[in-house]
């Protein structure tokens, strides 16, 4: 059969992109159900449940969210401790324009929820810091990005915008061109807050504030932490970011659905693939649409291996920090091996933009399973020598173990997910609690480690690189499904180009969804993947039109770095670097 | 390292102590040096498998669908194949490209007056090359654009279009459509024109066979 007529399926005989009924998510039955459960259960009067959403959802009163969210997780049955996100939406058109929305997490029952408090112009939020330690950076975005206010937070200032920023630049009616310039007498001179476990103390040394950052080799991207030292003792730490800020959601808003995928590859940099796919999932899921099998596939290949590079970054980078320059070199090659894959694919090295809405820009090369698998032979051999060089190593056992060590709680508190919140011992990963693209049909652990320490992270990040492997040893195994790599539906994907220059009827689905876009119903979803350094959550909200009318990242540097000053206080400045690289901040996550 | 399953499905890396023969500094200091000599060695003794690309004398040979700098195909009489019908721009999630339309009074046909890319705008996503519906717009394997002014960075038709013969080896991201039966004035190519025929043969795509699938 030739590939015309193997395309031969127009007139097409799906529903057309516009007047379409609302978007009802596949699983709104259960989790309506599950809703009622647990209103039920905690009986607080303050919350109405919203239905017909992918998750239990739930219109809280403005005064009383700070109230529901501390019973929501001190419930002893459905014990949602983990908090995920918080951001805002603007509706202008309503009296009370501004949505504020939470999520949670329960690692008891593996089940999310998502809270909405509805917040007019002059209006303030009890702030829930009290609760999550994590919604203090994130309650700051929110009245960065909408200005709204938080009732008694400690420390209400902007976040990714600079303070001469005027305005809040996710409003509606804020003018994406705009732009604001910020001079030096305008930079605001930060002072962190000295801890009190040192605060009192009387020692001999003066007391010094350093910078480290924005540009400081140590940092691995525009991060700027400023620290109070005593000695060689940090008593007080700050963190500042937004120096790497591109609008990521504002800029979504102006394009279209499609177009979003090149903006998604500048996120985490370090493994792009896994934004990609994050973001196709979510559109999909909000167009009710599943990709070809092969593409899944292939998505889930390419995700495993820019997993495994998005480790070797962040060990052979922290490895550097901490003085061992050979590793960091040795290292780069299986990298580059991985890239060369992704370059044959996609034709980019390091910003694929491979994956579209609905399946795959184009097929991959015919040799892809022979260079797979010629890499997923290489790549143990450079794994055990760099582990060869570390592991009994007494220099290196000393600089990482018993460093920044975070609790199991405080991890939790502060919404860490990904290989750091599994270094504390806690078995979280979305491959296995929620599995997508088909991870539950492979034979594959979640590692974890106890202590908490830069240690636990190496022996977390080391061992889920052999994981990894393993998914793709089993992934080579089975060969890929033949068939085609992206939908066959023309409201979604472009028609082939033999069609498109042979027969009119592609050409004008062709033109159509060039300039009108992917339509997606009406309506709101979430999807989240596992990334390199923990769960990325996409929320898209859909007006009918071509544009997301919104798109909210759930980047999962942002509570890492948050617990950061937490995590360094007490210890020394090449320990703070230590640690800094074993979180493996992206700043082009973290600012988004 | 050593491994203990601790649940269906997960596993617990184990923390190990140092034995006393590892904490002993100088013969693991040594130890460790072993395997870095074992690689100086190995790279002297056989210098032409190193892992280095002496750039810029050997350069690094990229696939076919590599997305560098791009170029507008001719057809054979010579003018461009762009239509000026604005896709590309419209596709375009940076907004680098800036099309200005005119007629061609003999045969009515549209083409573009000015065509720029402002090549530090765009960021090489190949969504161009998607969307275009004439054959006309290419990626090419150039990766060396280094400019020493930004208005040098706007390239025009005159740095753009290519001669209708161009050949097929410094080509990059293209479509690729496989053996297609060339029918009449096919996808709006006008009237009058010739036939559509790409500056390379077919057959020479990466993958004719593999596109969205293949013949299964």
């Amino acid at each position: 059969m030739s590939t015309l007529t193997r395309y031969s399926a127009i007139p097409y005989t799906g529903p057309a992109p516009t007047n379409r009924a609302p978007y009802v998510p596949k699983n709104a039955e259960p989790a309506n159900a599950r809703g009622e459960a647990i209103a039920t259960t905690l009986g607080n009067a303050a919350m109405t449940q919203e239905r017909g959403q992918d998750m239990p959802t739930f219109l809280v009163e403005r005064a009383r969210i700070a109230d529901v969210l501390r019973n929501l997780a001190e419930n002893p049955d459905l014990a949602f401790i983990l908090p995920l996100d918080c951001f805002g939406t603007d509706y202008p058109d309503r009296e009370e324009r501004f949505d504020v929305v939470y999520q949670l997490y329960s690692l008891k029952n593996n089940e999310r929820i998502r809270l909405k408090v509805r917040v007019g112009e002059n209006d303030t939020v009890p702030t829930s810091t009290g609760v999550f330690k994590s919604f203090d950076w994130f309650e700051r975005e929110v009245f960065d990005m909408f200005g709204v206010r938080f009732e008694g937070h400690p420390n209400m200032r902007r976040i990714l915008c600079h303070e001469a920023f005027q305005g809040h630049a996710l409003r509606k009616d804020y003018d994406p061109a705009q732009r604001w310039i910020l001079t030096e007498q305008n930079v605001a001179r930060i002072i962190p807050k000295i801890d009190p476990r040192f605060a009192t103390e009387d020692t001999d040394f003066e007391r010094v504030t350093l910078n480290l950052g924005p540009s400081h080799p140590a940092t691995h991207g525009t991060l700027r932490i400023v620290v109070t030292l005593d000695g060689e003792k940090i008593i007080g730490a700050d963190a500042e970011i937004g120096y790497l800020h591109r609008c990521f959601e504002k800029m979504s808003e102006t394009h279209t659905y499609q177009q979003v995928i090149p903006y998604t590859d500048r996120l985490n940099y370090c493994s792009a693939i896994i934004n990609n796919v994050g973001y196709a999932l979510a559109v999909e899921k909000l167009l009710g649409i599943e990709a070809p099998a092969r593409a899944q596939q292939v998505r889930l290949m390419l995700s495993e291996f820019w997993r495994i590079a998005d480790h070797i970054v962040c060990i052979s980078a922290n490895l550097v920090d901490i003085g061992a320059l050979t590793n960091y070199w040795y290292l780069m090659q299986p990298r580059e091996e991985i890239i060369g894959l992704t370059e044959a694919c996609s034709g980019a090295r390091l910003l694929p933009s491979y994956v579209r809405v609905g399946g795959l820009a184009v097929d991959v090369p015919s040799n892809f399973l022979e260079q797979a698998q010629r890499l997923v032979d290489m790549l143990p051999r450079y794994i055990d020598d760099v582990e060869k060089l570390i592991w009994k190593n007494r220099i290196f056992r000393e600089r990482v173990q018993g460093v920044a060590v975070i609790s199991k709680e405080d991890a939790i508190n502060f919404g860490f997910t990904g290989p750091c919140l599994r270094a504390c011992g806690v078995p979280y990963d979305v491959r296995k609690a929620s599995p997508y693209i088909g991870y539950e049909t492979y034979d594959w652990d979640v590692p974890i480690a106890e202590g908490g320490d830069t240690y636990a992270r190496f022996l977390v990040r080391f061992e889920e690189m052999r994981q990894s492997l393993r998914i793709l040893q089993q992934a080579i195994d089975r060969g890929l499904p033949a068939g085609p790599v992206i939908v066959d539906n023309p409201y979604v994907a472009l028609p082939p180009k033999s069609k498109v220059y042979n027969e009119m009827e592609s050409l004008i689905y062709h033109f159509k969804l060039i300039m009108h876009g992917i339509q997606p119903p009406v309506g709101e979803t979430y999807f989240q993947v596992e990334g390199g350094n923990g769960e990325l959550g996409f929320y898209v909200v859909s007006d009918g039109t071509k544009n997301p009318y919104r798109v909210r990242v759930r980047p999962p540097c942002f509570p890492l770095f948050e617990a950061f000053g937490q995590m360094i206080t007490g210890q020394t400045i090449p320990d703070a670097i230590g640690a800094l690289g074993s979180l493996n901040i992206i700043a082009g996550e973290l600012d988004h | 390292m050593a491994i203990t399953r601790v649940a269906p499905g997960i596993v617990r890396v184990e923390r190990q102590p140092l034995t006393f023969s590892q904490r002993l500094y100088i013969p693991q200091i040594l130890a460790g040096m072993m395997v870095t000599l074992g690689h100086l060695l190995k790279n002297l003794v056989n210098m032409k498998r190193m892992l280095i690309i002496s750039y810029p004398e050997v350069k690094r040979v990229y696939s076919e669908r590599f997305r560098g700098r791009h170029i507008l195909t001719s057809r054979e009489d010579g003018t461009t194949r762009c239509v000026a019908c604005f896709m590309c721009s419209t596709a375009c999630p940076a907004e680098c490209i800036t099309i200005e339309a005119g007629e061609d009074e003999r045969t009515r046909e549209k083409f573009p007056v000015r065509y720029d890319i402002d090549l530090l705008r765009c960021i090489f996503c190949g969504y161009c090359v998607d969307a275009c519906p004439e054959d006309a717009i290419y990626m090419t394997r150039d990766y060396e654009m280094a400019i020493d002014t930004r208005a040098r960075a706007v390239v025009g038709l005159r740095d753009l279009v290519v001669p209708p013969n161009f050949p097929v080896d410094p080509m990059g991201y293209r479509p690729y459509y496989g053996k297609i039966q060339k029918s009449g004035t096919a996808g709006g190519t006008g009237v009058g024109q010739p036939l559509r025929q790409a500056p390379f043969d077919d057959d020479t795509a990466p993958n004719p066979e593999l596109y969205r699938g293949g013949n299964a």
